[in-house]
């Protein structure tokens, strides 16, 4: 187990740039996340760690030594795949068996008759066989070991590609996405087992996802990915609470973060032509957009920042989400209430909104964060 | 099923074809020579006791046998010594017409030889092209590398070339390097099947990356990836490649004919048939087609027991 180092790495397949320069230190031990919507380049990303790809340029270290041209044979690193990936012609043991083999045993070693009757190819066999059960006593499979991955259920094939990667002890293991072909509420328990199991061998995970839920849920920090580029890397509080970038804070949090437009005028912070704030720096931008999560929003009947009608209701038991079209400018933005307030909220209903300035998240024209302005605008005393 | 009758017409029509000379090979091969000049005896023949002319001429009593036999036939002249000795080697001659057909196939050549000459060429041949054909069709399929297409082309462009155009250059290739008449001469030129390479690569497109990824994160090499991942999974696909590989080569009678010449230790089972064939003293229909049976016997018992594999890999739906 050690730290990892990812410099500036790009990759390109022929013209089209898939990582245009990434870098990026895990430490020992740490559970990260990659998550990005498809097509992020986070799951080549994974693959240039793992050494199935080679990056066009930059540089991968593990533990302190460079690995960037070392085969993925060679990087003593642990992949789960989203397909499973088992041997379908091997049984569950054998799987689990086979990254032993390959690196404990000698070609001599493996062949079929010859191999048995090699000296040390007993208690070679022994060791493997005892980790093997080991591995599957901890995944609870040892009733599964005889069968063949074919006549396994989902959920059984991703306990077995677990097993398969944990048996060796790697620098790190990589999941690409491993719960995406479960079932939702077998991903909801496998999640949490996941996150156990790291918890237990405090080894470096390094976890591909485009589901925030599940990058939000297990991970020691979150790497937002977009467009070839980590937008930001932090813990997933810090990421959901206080985003660099418009994308990451539309990316995490369901539902949606809502955005509304700002404009300065003078030294006024303008929502809709209602003054928010006056004591703007003339420094700050023209055109800026606000995101205010769907908790920000309150139902209120005095002084509403916004009003609108209620378009769309989502009952979820616990709380209640309402998409409100703004009578300001048509846009939609999405309310989360308590069951309680559900009688205000039938549908085509006219409602109010306030909201905290201080829980609200602006945004450049471009997407980057203002914190000058956040500033600004929650130390100074409210005139309006 | 009424709509459909024609279908079954046709196909019927289409199994008596390729069933008609089939029928004619068993029945003959059961028949006497007589039945079979004469057209007569149903499928079977009658199964007469038949008389085999040359096992008479064979066995001629002479001067000496008579004068053996004299002690036996006490009291009789030379001629009726001579006459009982003949009804003794007549009945002796005299058997079924399917048993004499069956055992002149096996005496009259070493058809058992040629028989494992056969089993031995065409097994080389298979395990050969397969050492050649996995590893070959993996790289096409599976691994990024510059001028893959071109090669890939290559193959292609293989497949359209027909035996026979280049036969000659193969001769004349085999025979400078004095491998004309041993086995390497029926083997060689058979060992790389483009054929066998572009059903394979065809088969390996098939099978998700991540398999050999994984395989690779578990530490093995190309080649053992081939081996031991690979092979394991295109089972149905090879065997889909030997039923064509084996049979081509188990019935192939031009290329044995043309390189094996003398040496009949060397024969195949299809140059077995020429022993038969009519010389001054007219055909041996009768053992001919026995031993036409007895050649095609194991391809047709191998197929009935493996016909469930066979069809899952000429329709290479045996994956998943």
């Amino acid at each position: 187990m050690s730290d990892l180092h990812i410099a500036s790495v790009t990759k390109h397949f022929g013209e089209t740039s898939v990582l245009k320069g990434v870098t990026l230190d895990v430490k020992d031990g740490e559970f990260i996340s990659l998550v990005g919507p498809s097509g992020c380049g986070k799951s080549t990303l994974l693959r240039i760690i793992a050494g199935l790809e080679t990056p066009t340029s930059g540089t991968i270290a593990i533990g302190g030594a460079e690995v960037t041209q070392l085969r993925a044979a060679d990087r003593n690193l642990s992949m789960v795949f989203q397909s499973y990936a088992l041997y379908p012609h091997l049984t569950v043991a054998e799987n689990i068996a086979v990254p032993l083999q390959m690196r404990q045993m000698t070609a001599l070693q493996r062949l079929p008759v010859l191999g048995g009757i090699l000296p040390g190819a007993r208690t070679h066999k022994d060791d493997i066989a005892q980790a093997v059960r080991h591995a599957a006593e901890m995944l609870e499979i040892a009733a599964l070991l005889d069968r063949k991955p074919g006549q396994l259920s989902g959920g059984q094939r991703q306990r077995v590609a677990l097993g398969r990667a944990l048996v060796r002890d790697p620098a790190a293991f990589l999941l690409d996405e491993p719960l995406s072909n479960l079932d939702a509420k077998l991903r909801v328990q496998t999640r949490a087992e996941i996150a156990e199991l790291h918890r237990r061998l405090k080894a470096t995970f390094i976890y591909v996802t485009h589901d925030q839920v599940e990058a939000m849920t297990m991970s020691d920090r979150i790497a937002v990915m977009m467009g070839g580029e980590i937008l930001q890397c932090a813990a997933p509080d810090v990421i959901y609470e206080d985003p660099d970038d418009i994308r990451v804070a539309e990316f995490i949090g369901s539902p949606k973060i809502n955005v509304l437009p700002l404009e300065r005028n003078g030294s006024a912070l303008m929502l809709f032509d209602q003054v928010l704030n006056s004591h703007l720096s003339t420094e700050s931008p023209k055109v800026m957009q606000m995101g205010l999560r769907p908790e920000a929003l309150q139902l209120t009947q005095s002084k509403p920042h916004l009003t609108g009608r209620v378009v769309h209701l989502e009952n979820l038991g616990s709380e209640v989400f309402a998409q409100v079209a703004l009578d300001s400018n048509g846009s939609r933005v999405t309310l989360r209430a308590m069951p309680a307030q559900r009688h205000r909220l039938g549908l085509g209903a006219q409602v109010g909104l306030s909201f905290d300035l201080s829980a609200a998240i602006i945004f450049d024209a471009g997407g980057a964060r203002l914190r000058h302005v956040e500033g600004a605008v929650t130390c100074a005393p409210e005139v309006a | 099923m009424t709509r459909d009758w024609w279908k079954h017409l046709v196909l019927i029509l289409g199994a008596i074809i390729v069933l008609a000379p089939f029928y004619m090979m068993v029945s003959y091969s059961f028949k006497s020579p007589g039945e079979i000049d004469r057209g007569e005896g149903g499928f079977f023949g009658r199964q007469e006791q038949m008389i085999d002319p040359r096992c008479i001429a064979l066995r001629q009593p002479g001067r000496a046998d008579i004068e053996a036999a004299r002690t036996r036939f006490l009291g009789q002249d030379d001629a009726s010594v001579q006459a009982s000795l003949l009804a003794e080697t007549e009945a002796a001659c005299s058997m079924r017409p399917v048993v004499f057909n069956y055992s002149k196939a096996f005496t009259e050549a070493p058809l058992v030889r040629y028989l494992l000459n056969g089993v031995a060429v065409t097994l080389s041949i298979f395990l050969i092209q397969s050492v050649v054909a996995l590893p070959a069709a993996y790289a096409l399929a599976k691994l990024n590398f510059w001028g893959r297409d071109a090669v890939f082309g290559l193959v292609l462009f293989c497949l359209l070339i027909p035996v026979h155009a280049i036969a000659l250059p193969l001769y004349i290739g085999l025979a400078k390097l004095g491998l004309t008449n041993t086995y390497a001469a029926l083997v060689v030129p058979w060992t790389i099947s483009v054929f066998g390479i572009f059903l394979m690569r065809q088969f390996f497109m098939t099978v998700p990356d991540d398999l050999i990824d994984a395989a690779r994160m578990d530490g093995m090499s190309e080649l053992t990836i081939v081996w031991r991942v690979m092979l394991p999974t295109a089972i149905p696909a090879l065997l889909a490649f030997a039923i064509f590989s084996v049979v081509a080569h188990w019935n192939d009678y031009f290329w044995p004919r043309i390189v094996v010449t003398g040496n009949r230790d060397l024969f195949t089972p299809p140059l077995g048939l020429r022993e038969f064939k009519g010389d001054g003293d007219g055909s041996f229909f009768g053992p001919m087609m026995a031993t036409a049976t007895v050649i095609v016997t194991p391809l047709i018992v191998a197929f009935l027991l493996a016909q469930r594999r066979f069809i899952e890999g000429i329709t290479l739906s045996g994956m998943k």
